[in-house]
């Protein structure tokens, strides 16, 4: 079970399950627990090859055993996302953990990818359990209904759930060719039913440029 | 003296007459009253051979003495800091860790290769934390640096706790380590699930893991 030990320490306590994680990320444990690393993400020779296709290759691991692993890496603010058969897209670069149970593969984000200097393709989740995703800085959860549609930064996105139709939004203008940008040319925009976990910081998109 | 946490990056000492306590040099960020600040040569406590002993140990880590009557805020780096108390037990840190501490406190450096022999050494290599580590004993309060957050696990006989070599920061009391390894020999060849060793720490005390594999 996923527990957060303060805000950058993610606590999982195993009786003989497993969890996926990134590789090198265990802090300490105590117990019996044994490391494996996984190929590509553990979908079998096609997931493999369609990871190293797409560029999202992060290296997991899968820890098993009993007892009580922790998780931490450089210092990030973790959060718990609880998944009940529906699907999480998250950037692999911040994603920690999912349970083993949880299905992972990738899937293709177009122009938004780009925009957001992070490849083309996105990691997703599916399933039912727990998954620990990173920010820099404590994420905040953004609602999003019918009602009211969200748009984001690029460089600010960390991930989303729900039944959700994103698309990429440019508000590239003449003044921007000018030179006078805003630093604010790109936005995701979603759309439907579903949640969006933003962080109060950004990475470098080409986006926070023009 | 006790250590007061002003926020996780700042903590504040009060220094009375009579008291002397030492900080990492350049630690401190603002003091009210009368304090004075010196260089100590001698990198800590225990006269001239300690000092030594503490060069060769690469231990040696700039220290300044704090005297006088007065607060004192400490803060370096940026880095997460955690606060220690001793009661009489001996606290085991990287000397490039420590940012302050109670002056009643005995320092002094140990040699790591000493626990578990041959593979002590090898763990020296491995964690590149060298093969001493710096040792405080007695009553009173330590503050060690980290980056990011820090967690403190228990370690009990029965429930021995192993840490990432990177995350380690401290432990104390009475505990024995030894490096171990949670892998085959599949792993050795190249296949590494990126945690090929730990530092593996048994008996009765407590051990304090960053958040983080970063060095500070």
């Amino acid at each position: 079970m996923f527990r957060l030990q303060g805000s950058k320490v993610l606590a999982v306590s195993m009786t003989g399950d497993a969890v996926k994680a990134k590789n090198g990320s265990m802090v300490a444990y105590d117990g019996q627990m044994a490391f494996k690393k996984m190929s590509g993400g553990g979908e079998g020779l096609r997931g493999m090859v369609t990871r190293r296709l797409t560029g999202e290759q992060m290296t997991v691991m899968e820890v098993k055993g009993h007892g009580t692993c922790y998780f931490a890496d450089r210092a990030s603010e973790i959060n718990l996302v609880s998944l009940q058969g529906d699907k999480l897209f998250v950037e692999s670069s911040n994603l920690l953990a999912t349970d083993a149970g949880l299905r992972t593969g990738t899937t293709f984000t177009g122009l938004r990818g780009a925009s957001q200097g992070n490849g083309l393709f996105t990691t997703t989740i599916e399933g039912h359990g727990q998954a620990a995703i990173m920010s820099d800085g404590p994420a905040v959860v953004l609602r999003v209904s019918a009602q009211s549609p969200l748009s984001v930064d690029p460089g600010a996105y960390i991930a989303h759930q729900g039944n959700l139709q994103q698309h990429f939004q440019s508000g590239v203008t003449f003044r921007t060719f000018l030179g006078e940008g805003s630093g604010e040319a790109f936005q995701i925009r979603f759309e439907g039913e579903g949640l969006v976990y933003v962080q109060p910081s950004e990475r470098n998109t080409i986006g926070g440029d023009v | 003296m006790p250590f007061r946490e002003i926020n996780s990056k700042m903590v504040e000492a009060t220094v009375a007459p009579g008291q002397k306590m030492f900080s990492q040099r350049g630690a401190m960020l603002a003091y009210k009253g009368e304090v004075s600040f010196t260089p100590n040569i001698q990198g800590g406590q225990g006269g001239l051979m300690s000092m030594i002993g503490r060069r060769v140990a690469n231990e040696a880590t700039p220290l300044m003495t704090v005297e006088g009557s007065g607060t004192v805020m400490f803060g370096h780096g940026g880095h997460h800091i955690q606060v220690i108390n001793l009661q009489g037990d001996t606290l085991y840190v990287e000397a490039d860790r420590l940012l302050a501490f109670d002056g009643t406190l005995q320092q002094g450096t140990m040699f790591m290769g000493s626990q578990g022999g041959v593979m002590g050494m090898v763990r020296g290599q491995v964690t590149g934390q060298g093969l001493f580590t710096t040792t405080l004993k007695g009553h009173g309060a330590v503050a060690v640096m980290a980056h990011g957050g820090v967690i403190e696990l228990p370690i009990t006989p029965q429930r021995p706790v192993h840490v990432d070599p990177q995350a380690y920061v401290a432990h104390h009391g009475d505990v024995r380590n030894k490096l171990s390894t949670a892998l085959g020999w599949r792993d050795m060849v190249g296949r590494g699930s990126g945690e090929a060793f730990q530092l593996e720490l048994s008996g009765q005390g407590s051990v304090y893991v960053q958040a983080s594999e970063d060095k500070l």
